[in-house]
């Protein structure tokens, strides 16, 4: 598969005036690649620099050493927009996303950007708001929904303009567990049905679980690059890397404490339940 | 007993064409040094049950006590002072209301408010910066300059400077990662343990419910529809489940198991309380080569 997003030795610093010059870089010489249709999940704790890798890929943060090219586009001043256009957005607070009075006009706003005629438009706006399964609540205010449903309004408006990459920055990280859940399955159904890449900033281990390939980023480098499975491996380490253990992983220790030996590296809840099942019944 | 509320209800509004009854008729008692959370569906009435606490809303029928404070419809607003400075409230986000030069000052800003000297309120600005975590390096600099967990931190220490014997708290680890989360939490324990503040946690977070709180609140459309310890709350994961709210991981664990036919005696919360009834059946235990 074509990669649609590389970046190569990207470096960013942040400029706080002062206190400049002792300052550490935010982003460090990061390198990697995206395959088109692939979900790639950034992970790190706060202040690791991952918003910021998030904000340089759609350019709102002016890098100053390293190349993004996204859909073979090399992002520049001269080529934002270009790049902009490739790339759909959500980023953690569903309120300081918000333009329009209603959830229609909000969706449609994005369209309005791009001088869509308003024949083409509206059917655009309905279609995208049905997909995210938000009809009923089309001419409600955004500020009267709970903030599932905001986020899923801010997915519709980014359906409306079919881009190529959806970006999450910590896009789950203020809902419930159930609306983190719904919004999860609607990026799995938006992926699959609009054949979008999708790279997800988050230490939310359920929605690292859903990526094909895992990044961690640890003060402003990359500092490792597995699948799931391999990096929920890593135990104790995981809290240090910004994510919370897998709920197998927490049993595995407790269980190590208390004498018994479980299998090493990570299990799924369905691997543990059968071990757990067979040791169990082997009396 | 710290909390008791006596049959409260709350409409939004009363009396005018939009008002929307957002508490109905609830009734429930929290001991001294209790530490209740209260879990729900966004828009169950949560937040309007905690804003009862420090009557920011005076119930609309009914009676709150707390301590030896009674907030009933009839409270003024002339005499909620030392209501305000006994229950102290940690809102989602409280660091959008950092707003001094210094963390110093900032902190020190809500004791100066109800009458304490600048050099006494200077001092426990100090020794509160050290309760949350942050050492006096952070006194003299700019609460912008922080991260989001430790600006957090500051807003709560600005809270706990006001000496609070209640400590409400509304999702107080929205945004934070992992190990924040857990330094966060490791705080309220640390408080309602080692001084007695009473606890009342908002929250989604059911590990944490299961882990920390001695009393669990649930809401639904303005009442109160269980209230029990952890263990009897969630004893019933079908119900909680019907009623859109999560089970911590190891009751879920525990409950797939036992769809295989694995008997529990009590239903285990949390991953060290799973194990332990693990163990107690596990076959062969410390003689694994006879």
């Amino acid at each position: 598969m074509a990669n649609i997003i590389e970046v190569a030795h990207l470096s960013y610093r942040y400029r706080n005036g002062e206190q400049d010059a002792d300052q550490r870089p935010a982003l460090n010489d990061v390198s990697f690649t995206v395959q088109a249709g692939e979900w790639l999940a950034i992970v790190g704790h706060n202040g690791s620099g991952k918003s910021t890798l998030a904000k340089s890929l759609d350019g709102l943060l002016p890098f100053t050493e390293g190349t993004i090219t996204v859909g073979g586009i090399t992002l520049t001043p001269a080529t934002v927009w270009q790049v902009r256009e490739k790339i759909g957005m959500i980023f953690q607070n569903p309120d300081n996303q918000f333009v329009g009075a209603t959830v229609e006009d909000d969706v449609a706003f994005g369209l309005e950007n791009r001088q869509i005629a308003r024949a083409d438009m509206l059917p655009r706006v309905q279609a995208a708001i049905e997909e995210v399964g938000m009809t009923e609540f089309a001419h409600r205010e955004p500020s009267s929904l709970s903030g599932g449903q905001k986020q899923r309004v801010a997915l519709a408006g980014i359906v409306a303009i079919a881009p190529d990459i959806l970006i999450l920055d910590e896009a789950t990280s203020m809902l419930d567990p159930q609306g983190r859940r719904e919004m999860l399955a609607l990026v799995r159904q938006l992926r699959t049905d609009q054949h979008l890449t999708v790279i997800s900033i988050t230490h939310d281990i359920d929605e690292a679980a859903n990526a094909d390939r895992v990044l961690v980023i640890d003060d402003g480098r990359l500092v490792e690059e597995a699948d799931p499975a391999t990096i929920f491996a890593q135990g104790e380490r995981l809290t240090q890397l910004g994510l919370d253990l897998p709920f197998t992983s927490k049993l595995q220790a407790a269980l190590r404490q208390r004498g018994i030996t479980p299998p090493d590296g990570y299990l799924t809840t369905a691997e543990m339940e059968a071990w757990l099942w067979q040791s169990l019944s082997n009396t | 007993m710290a909390i008791s509320f006596e049959h409260v209800s709350y409409t939004y509004q009363a009396g005018t064409p939009m008002a929307n009854t957002a508490l109905t008729d609830v009734s429930f008692t929290v001991p001294d040094h209790g530490y209740l959370a209260i879990i729900g569906h966004t828009g169950s009435g949560k937040s309007t049950l905690i804003q009862e606490l420090n009557a920011l809303l005076k119930p609309t029928t009914g009676n709150v006590h707390v301590d030896d404070f009674t907030i009933t419809p009839k409270t003024t607003n002339a005499d909620l002072k030392p209501l305000r400075q006994h229950v102290g409230m940690v809102f989602q986000f409280p660091e959008s209301q950092l707003f001094e030069e210094t963390i110093r000052k900032d902190i020190a800003f809500g004791p100066q408010n109800f009458g304490m000297s600048e050099a006494e309120a200077t001092q426990l600005a100090d020794d509160m910066l050290a309760t949350v975590g942050l050492d006096s390096s952070y006194a003299d600099r700019s609460p912008f300059e922080l991260s989001g967990g430790q600006m957090r931190r500051v807003a709560i220490a600005g809270v706990l400077a006001m000496r609070p014997q209640v400590l409400v708290l509304d999702e107080p680890t929205a945004g934070l990662d992992p190990r924040g989360r857990e330094e966060m939490m490791t705080l309220f324990e640390r408080l309602h343990r080692e001084q007695g503040l009473t606890i009342v946690l908002v929250t989604h977070q059911m590990e944490d419910v299961a882990q920390y709180a001695e009393q669990v609140a649930v809401m639904r459309q303005g009442q109160l529809v269980k209230f029990g310890t952890p263990q009897e709350v969630f004893q019933d994961p079908d119900w909680l489940q019907a009623n859109q709210l999560d089970v911590p991981r190891a009751a879920r664990f525990a409950q797939a198991l036992a769809a295989k036919g694995m008997q529990w005696g009590q239903l285990p919360l949390t991953a060290d309380q799973l194990a332990d009834q693990l163990v107690a059946r596990w076959p062969q235990r410390g003689s694994a080569d006879v």
